[in-house]
């Protein structure tokens, strides 16, 4: 395998379940190093992705590699150069977090044990218990310490925090951090934003089993809107009519609306002359590059726009 | 609502009568019980009733005359049929319904009490584990509505049980109080087994826990009565101690008394108390008996594919081996009675079997009983294989680098082993029990004995065998067709001459085919086609388990 080979590269992947059509030509293509969000909404494909790639299911159509090679066929050479955190883990009920951590060390091959004690440490679990007794937060940190002692080059995480509080957030951050700096690729998926626009390289946002949108953070912005709130002198009413300001709301001075992201240098210049007195830019959260691709779809179902707004 | 005059309202609600509240809810939960079990309660009552039906008309068809009849009570009526079917009342003058009620409600009240115990584990036990009881507690729910709801369920299908067996003997143009006896015994071993239920799942934190624990009630009640009932027609007192053998002492159709069902009654009412008082003393979720801290660091073997296949199903293994391994030498303790039993035969017996080839029959025939038990352990270690699938652990372990075939393969290794385990164990249990009884010179049998057990491999295997190719093809129905095989096994061991099938459905019965070493001489062609399926049916698993997807919806 070359220095280029991408390290996840799927084409036009199709998986139908039945009448259900859970993967819809999907393309998904990371790089060697790359800490790649995978983001989108329960039920949009993100984990069918993930047992795609483990060589669970069998794609029905398209092609996907992993390391260069074919995730069905050679899955055990691929799994040493992989661990995985399932989004939802079941452990063996009478063993301990400890034993489970070391059971899959072992399994995966090399391994570092103060590695492993210091993680124990740092998301502050107790391995002597059965996992039975275990929260499912417990749950995914043992599963997060096993895949993170590992020596591995790939980390495939499916929605690794759903289950951690605020604290072990924090501490989830920074030994993915870490495990960057190792020159590590991690796909993360997650439906948390802040967590993936903090970690992430890059960005592929899933629907309906198909990437609506995928790039930089930066990239992305440039296709969203930024949210401006400004108190002006002068009534910024004008504003309202250019084709690349929307949902304009006034309300006495202050008047709150979007900018499409490439044009926001225009609006600058214009409101230097209605005499701001304060002014408040909000970036382009990922809630709202959700909110783009959901939205319609929202709406499409028979959900009032109103509701949509009220989200956003 | 602070220094404010309180109301009358706010007065009262604090202190609703205990009962009430502790109940609210019991009416709601019990239709959503009865909506998630519509099929599967209903399967279960429906099994019994069609068993019942079926037992009642069968018998005057194979023996119209009293004369086939009479033939045919040998086999209840000696130690070892008492020793499967019941204290055998009524069988020296037998009339059908007697032979009925003798010979086969014994089967039937068993059916009735895994039945209970499947159901109450099922709605307490199952669901705290699964933390759905959670999500129902935390609405308008009192304490003791999830039991009661569950008791109430588990009451009424034991009712519609008892009532079709009762039409069912009936049909037979049985006597009306027996039958109703045949019934109400019924209805008391369900209430005594879901009563026990009710307390063991208050024990174990875990279902499977729940259910071994009533589960091996249900076993030792049937063994002590084994004990009870082959040692005198009519039951010893040994049989006063299981709850399975208080409603056969009723002795339908024959005494017709009532009075011994009080016994099962009263102890339900104690177990359910019981069972009400234990689960206010404990959190939801957590159990009674402790749970302890366990090592930090895995031992070494743990870390193997191997290893892991071995934590997995041991547990399961080895509960089975320690049952089975006292019942071999249980049966094996009762080679002296056999013996003396010989001598009392009735005329035409006694002509086949000499004394102790009567001794080495009955435990050639108790060998191929105890493989269809043997079967039974590895088709429930197959279905833990599946549940491991469903449960998304097999996913989570083949992350790693353990291949499917590897994976499969380390577990039917641990299976087959254990399973191999097993009857070496039931063989020696047998030899040595009988070894301990007989006066005169029990070890030269240990070796025939021991044979005999081991000899029953290749039927076990061929049933692990089909079982295993399921999984890898179909695994959505592999579990049930296992059980079918040992249920049928196991009804065509015990009444396989009585039921008149034809030669096809007889073939079936895959524990049917082998010869009763060391009555007979081994046949080899049935070791090795039962031998050849086993091993078919486990590369055919492996095949279908590489090619087909895992766990998919």
């Amino acid at each position: 395998m070359s220095e280029n080979t991408p390290v996840i590269y799927a084409e036009d992947l199709v998986k139908e379940f039945g009448p259900v059509r859970a993967l819809d030509n999907l393309n998904l293509n990371i790089a060697p190093g790359e800490v790649h969000g995978f983001l989108g909404p329960n039920g949009a494909g993100k984990s069918t992705t993930m047992r795609v790639l483990l060589g669970l299911l069998r794609p029905d159509s398209g092609t996907v590699t992993l390391f260069g090679g074919d995730p069905w066929r050679d899955a055990v050479q691929l799994h040493r150069r992989l661990a995985y955190v399932p989004g939802d883990v079941e452990l063996w009920p009478n063993l301990t977090g400890g034993e489970v951590i070391d059971m899959f060390l072992r399994l995966r091959g090399k391994y570092n044990k103060s590695r492993r004690d210091q993680l124990i440490e740092s998301f502050d679990l107790d391995p002597r218990k059965k996992t039975r007794t275990y929260s499912k937060g417990n749950r995914q940190k043992v599963a997060l310490i096993s895949a993170l002692a590992a020596d591995v080059d790939l980390l495939l995480l499916d929605e690794p925090t759903a289950g951690l509080d605020p604290l072990m957030e924090a501490v989830f951050q920074e030994v993915i951090h870490e495990a960057k700096s190792e020159g590590r690729s991690v796909l993360l998926s997650s439906h948390i934003l802040a967590q993936v626009e903090a970690l992430s390289d890059r960005i592929s946002i899933i629907r309906a089993g198909h990437i609506v949108e995928s790039g930089t953070l930066s990239e992305l912005r440039h296709m969203t809107r930024t949210t401006i709130e400004v108190e002006t002198q002068r009534p910024a009413q004008p504003l309202a009519g250019f084709s690349f300001v929307h949902d304009f709301r006034t309300e006495g001075e202050r008047s709150v609306f979007e900018v499409d992201g490439d044009h926001v240098q225009e609006v600058f210049n214009d409101l230097a002359g209605l005499g701001v007195r304060s002014i408040v830019a909000h970036p382009p959260t990922l809630e709202q590059l959700l909110m783009r691709h959901y939205g319609e779809d929202l709406s499409a179902r028979g959900v009032g726009t109103e509701t949509t707004k009220k989200v956003s | 609502m602070g220094t404010a005059p309180v109301s009358t309202e706010t007065r009262q609600a604090p202190r609703p009568s205990a009962g009430q509240a502790t109940l609210s809810g019991t009416g709601t939960l019990l239709r959503f019980m009865v909506r998630r079990d519509r099929i599967r309660t209903t399967a279960w009552v429906l099994g019994v009733a069609v068993a019942a039906f079926y037992f009642a008309n069968a018998i005057q068809l194979i023996a119209e005359t009293e004369e086939e009849l009479r033939a045919l009570t040998t086999m209840f009526a000696d130690p070892v049929g008492r020793m499967m079917t019941g204290p055998g009342f009524g069988m020296e003058d037998p009339t059908h319904a007697a032979f009925f009620s003798s010979g086969y409600v014994l089967y039937l009240y068993i059916l009735i009490a895994l039945m209970s115990v499947f159901t109450v584990v099922r709605h307490t036990r199952v669901e705290e584990q699964t933390g759905r009881a959670e999500l129902i507690r935390a609405n308008v729910v009192g304490r003791h509505a999830t039991l009661t709801a569950t008791l109430i369920l588990t009451l009424v299908a034991n009712l519609l049980a008892a009532l079709l067996m009762w039409a069912a003997a009936l049909a037979g143009g049985f006597a009306a109080e027996g039958s109703a006896l045949v019934a109400t015994g019924g209805l008391a071993v369900g209430l005594f087994f879901s009563a026990a239920a009710a307390v063991s799942s208050q024990l174990s934190e875990s279902s499977r826990g729940a259910s071994g624990m009533a589960g091996g009630l249900i076993g030792l009640a049937f063994l002590i009565r084994m004990g009870g009932d082959a040692a005198e027609i009519g039951g010893s007192t040994l049989s006063w101690f299981s709850p399975l053998a208080w409603s056969q002492q009723t002795a339908p159709y024959v005494e017709d008394r009532w009075w011994p069902l009080l016994l099962p009654a009263g102890f339900a009412v104690v177990l359910l108390a019981l069972g009400y008082w234990l689960s206010t003393q404990r959190d939801v979720g957590a159990s009674l008996l402790p749970t302890r801290l366990g090592r930090a660091t895995a031992r070494p073997r743990l870390g193997t594919p191997l290893g892991l296949a071995s934590h997995t199903l041991k547990g399961s293994l080895r509960g089975w081996g320690i049952a089975l391994l006292l019942t071999g030498l249980m049966f094996g303790s009762f080679a002296q009675t056999m013996v003396d039993a010989a001598g009392d035969l009735p005329a035409e017996m006694a002509q086949i079997f000499a004394g102790e080839d009567m001794m080495l029959g009955y435990l050639a025939y108790m060998a191929l009983f105890m493989s269809v038990f043997i079967a039974a352990a590895g088709v429930s270690a197959l279905q833990q294989l599946r549940g491991e699938e469903n449960r998304s652990r097999a996913e989570y372990a083949m992350s790693a680098p353990v291949g499917r075939t590897t994976w499969l393969g380390v577990h039917l290794t641990v299976l087959v082993a254990g399973v191999l385990v097993i009857l070496a164990l039931v063989g020696a249990g047998m030899g040595v029990g009988a070894m301990a009884s007989l006066e005169e010179d029990g070890g030269q049998y240990f070796g025939e004995l021991f044979l005999a057990a081991v000899m029953q491999t290749p039927a076990v295997l061929a049933v692990v065998g089909i079982v295993t190719a399921l999984f890898g093809w179909f695994p959505k129905i592999a579990g049930a067709v296992g059980w079918v095989f040992v249920g049928f096994g196991g009804v065509m061991s015990t009444f396989g001459q009585l039921l008149d099938l034809p030669d096809a459905i007889l073939s079936l019965n895959l524990f049917g085919h082998l010869a009763e070493y060391p009555v007979e001489d081994i046949a080899w062609t049935p070791v090795l086609v039962l031998t050849g399926i086993g091993v078919v049916g486990v590369l055919l698993g492996l095949l279908g388990w590489k090619r087909r997807e895992i766990n998919r919806v």
